[in-house]
């Protein structure tokens, strides 16, 4: 068979039902392998949205994403993805054709370095320059993408290895050990733990990459921590759980960060001390003592030095911690104070007047989707809404560009959720801004009839960056305003998306069912003033402890 | 300050440039590298590096890269010594 024939065999003997992507010169072979193969493939009208598909699939299904591109232009239009994909850990291959090997640095038509772009956005690349090590890297790929903390690989094949022949052989695999706690630093811990009056738990996407949520929420349930969320950590802890404080940072809850300021103990499951998460750094949870859980042993002592830290699997840490604990912990009267917290500051949706109040909405959104949901949102003011007032059953149900924070992303995403679990309910919460950057893809969804509701809030505004113009740039509003936003009801109208503008308050609860009882896809157009931001808020270099909460100027 | 790496990779025609890359981007200058091909087909990096970090900043990260099999940090001591003679 020819190599691209190979390559296709490879990707069904991963179980990868639907690759995304887009054709051209240099990976027609490929493409002619797919034509009438068992894999299917969804074409996207930017390979940007192809691979933010990818992306999607892989963070909605935990299985990893497949996309291909051709060489040159389609290549470079990979990059922002695979960079999203390296910042929020998502297990992706990218699949590009490359140039035939006896003209590569020639300057050929379509020629570019893809490789050489890849070093710094992906986990590892390869360019295949021999058709033997064609199978066996395809493999490799596969297996590096997954393993440990996850990220995407990008393999690059001249024209020339696609259509090389080759006898098909599964190459022997290597199972990556298990990296396992040593029983003294599982001592060590839980010495930590037990001795602690205020611990808190600090949970990143790390435990829902690793597949560790339910021993997390066995640890929750049995030590009776208080706890905290990071972005992408959001929907590990089942909402509702007692001493929950919802997510932390620079838009997080204040109860969330005053009682991370306040402990003594800090235990970090998954998560990387993002400045996002922490604010001014030196000040962040200065007197607690930090017990570091983590993969990725990089993250250790990167950027806060812990007193003890775990670089193994959290399915093994956590049960072994929870062992440990049981029946040792003595933290009642700090659990009293975080209940005082979370009760003193709790989310206030009662806004009064006609105009719609984003996050009372969404509130209401989060209560009206069935269990079988996701939800993918853009990069923002309506991001931070979603993060701050939604609520996820499983941190796959909540796709959200945290690392990169890659406006455009939604969209796709939505489609890639949509494509992995084909009877979800799946909304995309997007902006005005946002929306416009991956808008093509809504051509993705009419060719395939995907059922995906978009939601768009839209202030004609770059909401976010304006805030911050009016917060610290003295109101000199350079390049936000975005009045002259297109018709979104009528060009989705175009795409074969019905849907409807509203922008009055008591039409949401109605609009809402309309949208989530449609069959199809639907665009449901939200209307909402742009004096609407997005509190509290940790201004920048500023100190968790400090967070501003309404529109004040800074002394 | 500096510090002495010695780094075994494989050998791909890119590993030089991941290594390097890497370096640069979490905050360390090299002063001065060497390098030689193994006969097991591996290859032997040895850099210098000058930086206010930590070192294990940039070991922990360079040991990640798929193609580095090792990654030892030379204590300065040693270092202070080879200087010397």
């Amino acid at each position: 068979m020819r190599g691209a024939d190979a390559v296709i065999k490879v990707l069904a003997a991963h179980g990868v039902t639907t690759v995304f992507g887009y054709p051209g010169g240099a990976i027609m072979p490929i493409y002619d392998a797919l034509y009438g193969s068992p894999v299917e493939h969804l074409l996207s009208r930017h390979e940007q949205g192809a691979a933010f598909a990818a992306v999607g699939y892989a963070r909605a299904s935990g299985k990893t994403g497949v996309c291909f591109a051709t060489s040159g232009p389609g290549a470079t239009n990979l990059i922002t993805s695979l960079a999203d994909a390296l910042l929020d850990s998502v297990p992706l291959v990218a699949i590009t054709g490359q140039v035939s090997t006896s003209v590569i640095g020639t300057d050929a038509f379509q020629e570019i370095d893809v490789l050489g772009m890849s070093l710094s956005c992906t986990k590892h690349s390869f360019m295949v320059t021999d058709i033997n090590e064609l199978i066996p890297t395809l493999y490799r790929a596969f297996e590096i993408a997954a393993e440990g903390r996850p990220g995407p690989v990008l393999v690059d094949i001249p024209k020339d290895i696609q259509i090389a022949e080759l006898e098909y052989k599964t190459p022997l695999q290597s199972v990556a050990d298990e990296l396992t706690p040593t029983l003294t630093d599982l001592q060590a811990a839980a010495a930590l733990l037990t001795q602690a009056q205020k611990p808190i738990l600090y949970v990143g996407g790390g435990v829902g990459m690793a597949g560790a949520v339910a021993h997390l929420r066995e640890f929750i349930a049995v030590s009776g921590i208080p706890s905290v969320a990071t972005l992408k950590g959001l929907g590990s802890i089942a909402h509702g759980t007692k001493g929950y404080l919802g997510m932390l940072g620079m838009h997080g809850g204040k109860g969330a960060n005053l009682a991370v300021q306040e402990c003594d103990l800090l235990v970090v499951v998954g998560a990387r001390f993002d400045d996002r998460v922490t604010g001014r750094l030196a000040s962040f949870a200065s007197n607690a003592k930090v017990l570091h859980l983590d993969i990725d042993a990089a993250e250790l002592g990167k950027l806060r030095q812990p007193d003890v830290a775990i670089a193994a699997e959290l399915r093994q840490v956590l049960p072994a911690l929870t062992d440990a604990v049981k029946g040792k912990m003595a933290i009642s009267q700090w659990q009293a104070e975080v209940e005082e917290l979370s009760r003193k500051h709790q989310w206030n949706y009662q806004h009064p007047g006609d105009l719609i109040y984003a996050p009372a909405m969404l509130r209401r959104l989060a209560n009206k989707l069935p269990e079988d949901s996701v939800v993918a949102c853009d990069v923002g003011q309506h991001q931070m809404w979603v993060a701050q007032h939604m609520w996820f059953r499983r941190p796959e149900d909540h796709l959200s560009s945290a690392g990169l924070g890659t406006m455009g992303f939604g969209l796709p995403a939505a489609i890639g959720a949509q494509v992995a679990r084909p009877d979800a309910t799946v909304v995309t919460v997007s902006g005005d801004g946002s929306f416009m950057m991956n808008v093509q893809e809504l051509t993705t969804i009419k060719r395939r009839k995907l059922p995906v509701k978009i939601l768009l809030i839209d202030n004609q505004k770059l909401g976010m960056v304006k805030q911050w113009q009016q917060l610290f740039f003295e109101e000199r509003y350079s390049e936000t305003d975005l009045s002259d936003n297109p018709n979104f009801v009528l060009m989705a109208s175009a795409f074969d998306i019905p849907g409807r503008t509203i922008n009055h308050a008591d039409q949401v609860e109605q609009a809402l069912d309309e949208m989530l009882n449609s069959s199809g896809p639907y665009m449901l157009h939200v209307a909402i003033d742009d004096a609407f931001n997005v509190w509290p808020l940790v201004p920048p270099g500023a100190s968790n402890s400090d967070m501003m909460d309404q529109m004040e100027k800074q002394t | 300050m500096m510090h002495n790496l010695e780094i075994t990779v494989e050998q791909r025609p890119e590993v030089l440039e991941r290594v390097l890359r890497v370096t640069r981007h979490r905050g360390f200058k090299v002063t001065q590298m060497q390098m030689r091909i193994n006969d097991d087909a591996s290859m032997a990096v040895e850099l210098w590096v000058e930086a206010e970090r930590a070192i294990e900043l940039l070991s922990n990260q360079l040991i990640k890269l798929i193609d580095v099999t090792q990654c030892k940090v030379i204590p300065a001591v040693s270092l202070g010594q080879a200087a010397n003679s």
